[in-house]
């Protein structure tokens, strides 16, 4: 029983950092219709950002995470709206999306040009100190990271909830037309999606590099088992990104524990396949019409 | 108090519009009506900021409006209810009703406006908190129309707001449309149900190709024999509408 809660609970953890970076999927998707195949290589780079600002301009660790933040939301946010999807948008959805793979390797390889190709120790923002949880031992950088990443959730979901600007942004997301003859500043609100991506990309980078280290090549994995996290979810709901985040990050530690560890990367990739055949909408999703 | 002088204008290379002029006084309702593909709805997204206008003006109160955007052309009293569904579907009624007013530089004022609004649909206020895709198809047009009420428009273009209605709602969006020419907001209005609507405008209006055929009162235009045989009885889908289908 305490192994299991032991597995859940660091399951959860990781799965949460995946569902903050599969929300960015389904964010991005709503505002611009599109999918951000560098999406990965956006939860790699903040990392480096903060080493940049370690190693390089000697700030310290928890200066160096703000600098990264700032660096990450003006460039994988701001300028990655200006420079790639505005200009590539208007030739078509599919046009962007091979754009963004693109862009994936590029950031890619520019990590391993500036950087090297070598893993880099990243500092913990917790201790990995067990703590002791109904017999289980969880460590408490788990614990934070799952406390952090669904507070983060919990109050973007506020924000769009509750706030007039939220809604904005989520009448722009559903219905564009409408948003702009309401007077909704449309290309605002698209900017402030990306902006929000780009944060939460940054933070999950920070969750999670402490675990992987800092690697130019760190963004495949993520990438991908997020972007399947916001499939299983449901590609057009916050609360579905959610859930297939959590489900793979403990279905993944749950396979690993008492099945086999040399399945695990099959895990999310058969987890496709199945919500693919027996329900594409997604656990959380709703289907979504398009006129031809 | 609008004024369309002579324009021209369309979607990239294609020119819809071709030299669209016509004039409608304050207080009253004017009812497009012409086939399909005259560039009725056209006309509504060049006056309202959304298409490309080639050449010709568009004046407000005497004012020049050509090429304003739609949230300027908010700011100067004029809204717009396109055809279809036009609601945020996830938001509740009482958020799509606040959006209406988002422009407004006083939201204090628009909270005050939302209840007055609801006054004058009581069913909104019986839904407010429901998600407005859960409203009825008249419903949501109702909620349509009274969130284009929100700011006190001078002027409302109003797209076919029959298509999807039961006779009876119909009935009831053109009285609502009636209350406000009385209140004096000037009304546009695109509608298939030609006969129903002329019966209730003061002006009509004829597009053809892009053109404007006619431009009359609206008994004049009803008694008139060539609408009669263009648009009322003819092979255009008027009869049809007529019946609310």
């Amino acid at each position: 029983m305490s192994q299991f809660l032991q597995v859940l609970l660091s399951g959860l953890a990781t799965g949460a950092v995946y569902a903050l970076v599969a929300i960015g999927f389904t964010l991005v998707w709503q505002a611009a219709q599109t999918v951000n195949f560098a999406q990965g290589e956006f939860v790699m780079l903040p990392a480096f950002f903060v080493l940049v600002g370690m190693n390089w301009l000697g700030l310290s660790f928890w200066i160096s995470l703000l600098f990264g933040l700032a660096v990450s939301v003006l460039l994988l946010g701001l300028v990655f709206k200006k420079l790639v999807v505005e200009p590539i948008l208007p030739h078509g959805g599919i046009t962007l999306i091979i754009a963004t793979m693109a862009l994936g390797i590029l950031l890619k390889e520019s990590a391993k040009e500036f950087y090297g190709a070598e893993a880099q120790p990243f500092p913990a923002l917790f201790p990995g100190d067990p703590i002791n949880i109904l017999g289980a031992a969880v460590s408490l950088r788990d614990l934070m990271n799952l406390a952090i990443s669904l507070g983060v959730v919990m109050l973007l979901t506020l924000f769009l909830n509750r706030t007039r600007t939220g809604r904005c942004m989520q009448a722009t997301a559903q219905n564009p037309g409408v948003a702009e003859i309401l007077g909704v500043d449309v290309k605002r609100m698209v900017l402030y999606t990306f902006l929000i991506n780009a944060a939460l990309a940054a933070l999950a980078s920070f969750l999670i590099t402490p675990v992987y280290l800092a690697k130019f090549s760190n963004g495949e994995t993520l990438g991908l088992i997020a972007f399947i996290a916001a499939i299983v979810g449901g590609f057009n709901q916050i609360r579905g990104a959610l859930v297939g985040g959590l489900l793979i990050g403990v279905l993944d530690n749950l396979t690993a524990t008492y099945v086999t560890a040399q399945y695990r990367a099959a895990l999310p990739l058969i987890l496709l396949i199945a919500i693919i055949l027996l329900r594409p909408q997604g656990i959380m999703g709703t289907s979504e019409g398009r006129t031809v | 108090m609008l004024e369309l002088r002579d324009v021209h204008g369309g979607y990239g290379k294609i020119t819809i519009l071709n030299g669209v002029s016509f004039a409608i006084p304050k207080a009253s309702i004017t009812t497009v009506i012409g086939p399909n593909g005259a560039g009725k709805s056209t006309v509504f997204k060049a006056i309202f900021g959304l298409l490309a206008i080639q050449s010709g003006q568009i004046l407000l109160e005497g004012q020049d409006v050509t090429r304003q955007t739609p949230r300027q052309m908010i700011a100067r009293g004029v809204t717009y209810v396109p055809q279809g569904r036009n609601v945020v579907p996830q938001l509740s009624v009482y958020h799509n009703l606040e959006l209406g007013g988002i422009t407004a530089p006083d939201q204090g004022k628009v909270k005050a406006r939302i209840e007055q609004v609801m006054d004058q649909f009581p069913m909104l206020r019986e839904f407010k908190d429901r998600k407005a895709v859960e409203l009825s198809g008249g419903q949501q047009k109702q909620l349509e129309v009274a969130r284009a009420l929100l700011l006190d428009p001078k002027l409302i273009l109003i797209d076919e707001p029959s298509i999807g209605l039961s006779p009876n709602l119909v009935q009831e969006v053109f009285r609502t449309l009636t209350r406000l020419r009385d209140q004096g907001v000037s009304v546009l209005m695109v509608e298939q149900n030609a006969k129903a609507a002329l019966a209730m405008s003061d002006y009509g209006l004829v597009l053809e190709l892009g053109q404007t055929r006619l431009h009359d009162r609206a008994d004049k235009l009803l008694a008139d024999p060539r609408v009669g045989q263009l648009f009322l009885g003819g092979h255009v889908a008027a009869a049809d509408a007529a019946e609310g289908v």
